[in-house]
């Protein structure tokens, strides 16, 4: 049951993503993968939350864990700093590799002593 | 995103007729579609090789690296086949690809281990996820001939 709540979850995370990341790629324009930084940032963001709170594993709590799995994505990240040139070195790419990993661990600690105590 | 919003972004671009005839809902069901698919792969993987809460997480890391691979190959042989295969790139990589893999779970999984004072799992876990998922992503780009 807990597998169905969070493929189905998943899914609605994944047209979350599709519609926030394109949102925001579209208003700040290409040469930076923006939306996929936004989504990978608030989404550790709230796991963090959601960690912190801690509790029983209920089907809302799985629910939530499995939408923010599929609203946040690792590929695309991954990709996208090799896309914009991590193998020539350019600065933007070591920006978003960086940033992603820093903003993303920073984030998710932060939300996760938000919510716990 | 409210539907009002949808459309002014479809209106905003150049072609918003061509854009308005492939679909927004078919559109919204491939990434819905491949996200379940994605999301489910990944949880039956997790149940594989389960771990304790501040344990090892190879199972994500195995996801993460094998999804960053196969989106790579993918990314690149689209570029080369068929660019305007909007439907493939939205099930496929966007909802399959993009959902198999995590970053939110990937960031917790991280603090968990620092928080276990692990530190030396959190450094192998990081430096795993890094190089090897560039190196994975790397790999799949070139195999399937597109540019870095």
């Amino acid at each position: 049951m807990s597998l169905v709540i969070l493929s189905l979850a998943g899914g609605v995370g994944a047209v979350a993503r599709y519609t926030v990341s394109g949102f925001a790629q579209e208003r700040a324009g290409a040469g930076f993968p923006a939306g996929t930084m936004l989504v990978n940032l608030s989404g550790a963001f709230m796991l963090g939350l959601l960690v912190g709170a801690g509790g029983a594993t209920s089907p809302w709590v799985i629910g939530l864990a499995g939408f923010l799995g599929g609203f946040t994505t690792y590929s695309t990240w991954m990709v996208e700093t090799l896309r914009i040139g991590l193998v020539r070195l350019r600065p933007l790419a070591f920006i978003n590799l960086l940033g992603g990993l820093v903003g993303g661990v920073a984030l998710a600690a932060l939300g996760r002593s938000l919510t716990n105590g | 995103m409210a539907p009002g919003q949808t459309e002014g972004t479809v209106s905003s671009h150049p072609h918003p007729r061509s854009q308005l005839s492939r679909g927004p809902l078919r559109s919204l069901a491939a990434v819905l579609g491949g996200g379940v698919l994605g999301s489910a792969a990944r949880a039956g993987i997790g149940e594989l090789m389960s771990h304790p809460a501040d344990g090892f997480p190879a199972s994500v890391l195995a996801v993460n690296l094998i999804g960053s691979f196969l989106l790579g190959y993918l990314v690149s042989r689209w570029e080369r086949t068929a660019p305007d295969r909007r439907w493939s790139v939205q099930f496929w990589g966007i909802g399959l690809l993009g959902s198999f893999t995590t970053f939110s779970t990937f960031s917790v999984d991280l603090i968990m281990l620092v928080d276990a004072a692990r530190v030396g799992p959190a450094v192998t876990y990081l430096m795993a996820s890094l190089v090897g998922g560039l190196a994975s992503a790397l790999l799949g780009l070139r195999l399937g001939g597109g540019a870095t």
